[in-house]
């Protein structure tokens, strides 16, 4: 493995916990920091809080407590900041979520004109070379409900990737596909963390894992159990619990 | 293998004549149900009226439609009536969707009292009768503001259908998955633009066809506005009948028409239905 240069924090994640309001804790005193172009994976039984993790991040989901920081930036009650954090950090969701009403190169210019206010032709060529880096370019006048899983989800990466974001997050992106189609949207991603570009992936695919990722983070029950370099973690895991999770799903 | 060509070809034959009667775009049963039903109407309705003694006077409907005097066209009473009704309907139209619009926002929105308001109108202008509605607008409030009767019906109307669209919006709204929301959020979307570019145009989709009915409901409603003496169609029937007995006849007529103007709304939408689903 190269050896990768990672910038400074961009992440803090300070003890935050998360309870739902039916009384299901979510995420309990978590606190990790992350690094510019650093890939780090979540992988964890269903329920763990992977997934609230990344949604806290962005501000889908409060936290009730703790705090987070982004590029310098609190996410706190201030609105502004949350929609500054929200256009710095792209989100790549299990279900695609494109807009279903919207042909695909709308889907990815749209924010780009409302969001970062660029003109109707600046906002195609950037969507043009996005759909292109994702394979899609052939597909830019059809409507989602017209493509496949791992096409949907590959338009829903370039829609993220469009606004330029400092932070992808990737929850559960393939979990929605079938199996042949996981392959090309995870080489999408692999190809995203090749070019340095800081991630953060909730994911089962635990072979994405050992290859892409810089750091693997274990949770169970809203909590870090372990945490380490994908080595590391793959072939010495120090908690029981760890091991017992690997050795289910290896 | 020879017996293998005939067999086949009498599956295709059953397979086709089966589709003729299931699947073909013309459902030869419901057409004959519905000429019995409409015969039965009929009958029953010639039936009441020739035991009441009911004397049919057709020849005298046309002119109060319209007259030809000297090759000069004069619309009559009843076309003027409909002018009447055509415009409060698609002014009472128009209000309806967007108080419609602003209820269902409302209440949909983190101010609490934008949810009070629009929950306290909701309540009352549904569960009121609309007659009661229109006699209050047109007493106590066209007074205050100083608006005249036919404005003061259109408010009412507006008002009363602009509870139901609320509901029809808020439905609609509320059945879109959250996914979508979600998806406008990470992107940094502002509310007004998620509800502007992502939400609106797919929930007004969904709710067309409940909309539909109710800007029929609203063209009938418009109807009831005579109590306040606006000289709309059906005001203009009740004076004519008043006049010359000629109650099943005109009011008949002014049925057909209202009848036509409906249909003519649903086929319009249909099409419109047809011409949104492209994207399913």
């Amino acid at each position: 493995m190269t050896e990768k240069k990672f910038g400074d924090y961009i992440i803090n994640v300070d003890n935050i916990c998360k309870t739902f309001p039916n009384g299901v804790k979510a995420l309990c005193n978590f606190s990790t920091n992350i690094r510019r172009a650093e890939v780090v994976v979540v992988i964890g039984p269903s329920g763990s809080g992977k997934s609230t993790f990344l949604r806290c991040l962005n501000g889908l989901e409060e936290i009730d407590s703790g705090s987070i920081i982004f590029d310098g930036i609190p996410l706190d009650d201030d609105k502004n900041n949350r929609l500054k954090i929200r256009r710095e950090m792209g989100m790549v969701f299990q279900s695609f979520n494109l807009f279903p009403h919207m042909t695909v190169l709308e889907n990815v210019t749209l924010a780009q004109q409302l969001v970062r206010k660029s003109s109707a032709s600046v906002a195609k060529s950037v969507s043009m070379e996005l759909l292109e880096k994702v394979g899609i370019e052939d597909k830019v006048a059809s409507y989602p409900a017209q493509l496949s899983g791992g096409q949907q989800q590959r338009v829903a990466i370039a829609r993220a990737l469009a606004l330029k974001p400092k932070v992808m997050l990737f929850d559960e992106a393939t979990s929605a596909l079938d199996p042949e189609m996981i392959g090309e949207v995870l080489d999408v991603m692999k190809t995203l963390a090749n070019e340095g570009m800081t991630m953060i992936c909730v994911t089962h695919e635990l072979g994405f894992a050992r290859e892409v990722s810089d750091w693997v983070i274990f949770m169970d029950e809203g909590r870090i159990i372990e945490g380490g370099t994908a080595e590391h973690f793959f072939s010495d895991p120090k908690e029981e619990r760890t091991k017992g999770f690997l050795n289910q799903i290896l | 293998m020879d017996n293998g060509t005939p067999q086949s070809a009498k599956i295709g034959a059953t397979f086709s004549k089966e589709a003729f009667f299931t699947l073909s775009k013309i459902p030869v049963k419901d057409i004959i149900a519905y000429i019995l039903v409409v015969t039965g109407i009929i009958y029953v309705i010639l039936r009441g009226a020739s035991e009441q003694g009911y004397f049919w006077q057709w020849y005298r409907v046309p002119q109060f439609l319209f007259t030809m005097e000297d090759g000069t066209f004069t619309i009559g009473p009843l076309l003027e009536g409909l002018k009447i009704t055509l415009n409060i309907t698609w002014i009472s139209m128009i209000l309806t969707y967007a108080i419609g619009l602003i209820t269902a926002l409302l209440r949909l929105s983190d101010s609490i009292i934008g949810r009070v308001f629009a929950r306290v109108y909701l309540e009352v202008a549904r569960n009121t009768p609309l007659i009661v509605q229109l006699f209050f607008i047109y007493f106590v409030i066209a007074p205050i503001l100083g608006i005249d009767r036919l404005f003061a019906a259109i408010l009412a109307l507006s008002l009363f259908e602009g509870a139901y669209a609320s509901e029809i919006y808020r439905s609609g709204i509320v059945s879109l998955p959250k996914g979508q929301w979600e998806a406008a959020h990470s992107l940094g979307l502002t509310r007004f633009d998620t509800y502007r570019k992502i939400i609106l145009p797919q929930a007004i989709r969904r709710v067309l066809p409940p909309l539909t009915s109710l800007t029929i409901s609203l063209i009938k409603d418009s109807s009831l506005v005579s109590v306040i003496a606006v000289y709309e169609m059906t005001m203009q029937a009740n004076a004519i009948v008043a006049e010359t007995f000629l109650t099943f006849e005109i009011y008949f007529t002014i049925a057909a028409i209202y009848l036509f103007i409906t249909v003519f709304l649903s086929q319009l939408v249909a099409l419109l239905e047809r011409k949104s689903k492209i994207y399913n």
